[in-house]
């Protein structure tokens, strides 16, 4: 973006604009106000390209600091927990006041340090699920498009059976089976049933990459199948492995709390999949005790944001159309302003 | 139609996937159906009953006769009996539950597809605009608040504090439902508040989904090519761009059938609607196996022809996959 500051025509233009009208030419500077572009800090020039547009997305980086606050929380969760999140603390549904901050629940148990120790298990299950799924999509997807024919064949029937099968009733007959299933079986459910997207996408991205000159370079130079793949392939596809990543981790954070919400995990973790199961069960809304309900419903909600969020930012990085959307907007205001076309974008 | 053939032999293949994990999954596990009854009966029962308790639950004899005897009662469509509405068979309750799971899933699918669809055409042509710029966002954010927490909070609002909508049950419990007026209003009242919980989860997706192929569409040289022609704007975004840009979002709408079928179970948990996830949820409390695995069957293949659908609007709506080439 800094480019067009440092080249001369968007000030000839607006010169050439300024002697037709006969007004006061606008400075760059005003221009780029207008248009809302800044030059790249500093710091962020030396990054590779797309590491910089994801810092200056502030969607992205929005995104960023809200999850970073939750995984510091969670991170700290033992020291920063009044009380013990298993036991009871209280009295059955005290108001949040200054003994509890967010109040107890129906069993007594003080919400305040169940919501910390739930989001570090939810979070931890959520981006292990995520990151087995998507390193299970990452070697079924470049293996089938890397190396083609029968292997490609075979792994793209599986891959299209992961996509098709219908994951929560699936998940359902498996935990009905297991007694009692523990947060971490929950994820591995969760990634045994959710690699199909990433699958697909990386292996339609190995197919794109294979054939670009780069590739045959190293062929021909004789460098070993799985140095290709690690050193020449991979790092081209990387914001598509990040963006399957956050998508598999927002589906297996939301399915795991939908899972145990409806009872099928393990009644005795705390999760806030557990939390809500509890707070429905004592019928929390039903007698006024929403202090029970909202805490552990806001944080599944606003981690959900934050990763979605997240998700646009990568998406502009894999998908140049898509952030030329965002600044054609800008630029279509900026010249509709002044009367011209706006045809063009 | 060689292609349509192909996929049939593909979701046969996948159908079958599922049958055999079916099967499975209940032997690998550690207690299998019948152990858990022999257990609950405490040494009260006869080696001979034991053995009489396998038979009819098809766990007894070697692997391979299990299998076959499950393939041959599939094919019947019995699917056990149901343990909690002993003696009925599960497929009564089945098919009675699914019935208003396809109706509350295929209202709410059609509505939000159909506004996501609409909001994702206007949001591309605006690209960068007020509208796409906000709304964008916050649609595909709704998406990603879960059906468990959407619907409690609409339940909460609308059937505990305003009492606008009712507690939940899919119509009145002196109501018959048949074909007449009085029972049409009272079934879509009950279902309105199922219906808007999961229309909100989902029509972001699609809001998305197609915002996003419409603006890498908008920059292909036919598009170039038809406003440089002096066509219209609506037919270009109509005919020119969107007819394109929805055919993938047909197709992964099929995909994402089975995760929409997943957040409405919830949803009918959370909302006391009489559809499969309430009596799934119940099976499951009740140790009701018969039911829970006929319920992975049923939807696996509900599933699969949503899908089977969905590639056949792809041959109507593009030429390119008549002529039976590989696209």
């Amino acid at each position: 973006m800094d480019q067009l500051a440092a080249t001369a025509p968007a000030s000839d233009l607006a010169t050439k604009h300024a002697e037709k009208s006969g007004t006061a030419a606008p400075t760059p500077q005003q221009l780029m106000a207008e248009l809302r572009i800044r030059p790249t800090p500093g710091p962020l020039r030396n990054l590779p390209s797309g590491l910089q547009i994801f810092l200056s997305n502030g969607k992205g980086m929005a995104g960023v600091i809200i999850l970073a606050v939750f995984i510091i929380m969670a991170a700290l969760a033992p020291l920063i927990s009044p009380y013990d999140p298993y036991r009871r603390a209280g009295k059955p549904h005290i108001e949040p006041g200054v003994e509890h901050f967010l109040g107890t629940s129906r069993q007594g148990k003080d919400i305040y340090s169940q919501l910390l120790a739930g989001g570090r298990t939810s979070l931890t299950v959520g981006f292990i699920a995520g990151g087995s799924a998507t390193l299970i999509g990452l070697i079924v997807g470049i293996s089938a498009g890397y190396f083609g024919g029968r292997t490609d064949e075979i792994l793209t029937f599986f891959v299209n059976v992961a996509l098709v099968l219908p994951a929560l009733p699936l998940i359902i007959v498996f935990a009905s089976f297991v007694e009692e299933a523990s947060p971490t079986i929950i994820g591995l459910v969760l990634a045994f049933t959710g690699w199909g997207w990433s699958a697909r996408t990386i292996r339609t991205q190995t197919l794109a990459i294979k054939s670009r000159e780069f590739v045959l370079a190293a062929e021909l130079m004789g460098e070993a199948k799985w140095r290709i793949i690690l050193m020449e392939i991979f790092p081209n596809m990387l914001s598509f492995v990040i963006g399957g990543f956050v998508l598999a981790t927002i589906y297996g954070i939301l399915a795991e709390a939908g899972l145990e919400f409806i009872g099928l995990g393990s009644p005795n973790s705390v999760t806030w999949g557990t939390m809500l199961y509890w707070a429905q069960h004592a019928q929390a809304l039903e007698t006024g005790a929403w202090w029970e309900v909202w805490p552990e419903a806001i944080a599944i909600m606003v981690t959900g944001a934050a990763l979605v969020l997240i998700n646009f930012a990568v998406d502009e990085i894999t998908s140049p159309q898509l952030r030329a959307a965002r600044l054609g907007g800008r630029i279509r205001r900026f010249l509709k302003r002044r009367g011209r076309s706006v045809d063009v974008f | 139609m060689l292609f349509l053939l192909r996929r049939l032999g593909f979701y046969l293949a996948a159908f079958f996937v599922a049958i055999t994990l079916n099967f499975f999954i209940p032997r690998w596990m550690p207690g299998d159906p019948t152990t858990r009854i022999v257990l609950s009966l405490r040494g009260k029962i006869k080696p001979e009953q034991i053995e009489a308790i396998k038979k009819a639950y098809g766990y007894s004899g070697s692997l391979l006769d299990q299998y076959w005897l499950y393939l041959q009662r599939l094919s019947h469509f019995d699917f056990g009996i149901s343990t909690v509405n002993f003696p009925a068979p599960t497929s009564d309750l089945l098919f009675y539950a699914a019935g208003w799971t396809l109706f509350l899933v295929g209202v709410a699918t059609a509505l939000s597809f159909g506004i996501g669809i609409v909001m994702g055409i206007y949001s591309a042509w605006h690209r960068g605009g007020f509208f796409d710029s906000v709304f964008t966002p916050v649609n595909v954010m709704l998406n990603a608040f879960t059906p468990a927490v959407v619907a409690l909070l609409l339940w909460y609002a609308f059937s505990l504090e305003w009492a606008l909508f009712p507690l939940g049950r899919a119509h009145d419990i002196d109501l018959t439902p048949g074909w007449d007026f009085n029972s049409a209003v009272n079934i879509a009242w009950h279902a309105t508040l199922p219906v808007i919980s999961i229309v909100l989860v989902n029509f972001g997706a699609w809001h998305l989904g197609m915002r996003n192929t419409m603006i890498n569409l908008l920059n292909e040289d036919f598009v170039v090519l038809a406003k440089a022609k002096g066509l219209p704007d609506r037919r270009i975004r109509y005919r020119y761009v969107a007819r394109n840009a929805i055919l993938p979002q047909i197709t992964s709408l099929a995909l994402s059938m089975g995760y929409v079928l997943g957040g409405a179970f919830i949803t009918e948990v959370v909302l006391n609607y009489p559809g499969l996830g309430k009596f799934t949820l119940n099976a499951i409390e009740a140790r009701d196996y018969s039911f829970i695995q006929a319920q992975l069957l049923l939807l696996t293949g509900s599933v699969l022809i949503a899908n089977l659908a969905s590639d056949i609007l792809n041959v109507i709506f593009d030429p390119r996959l008549r002529t039976g080439s590989r696209h």
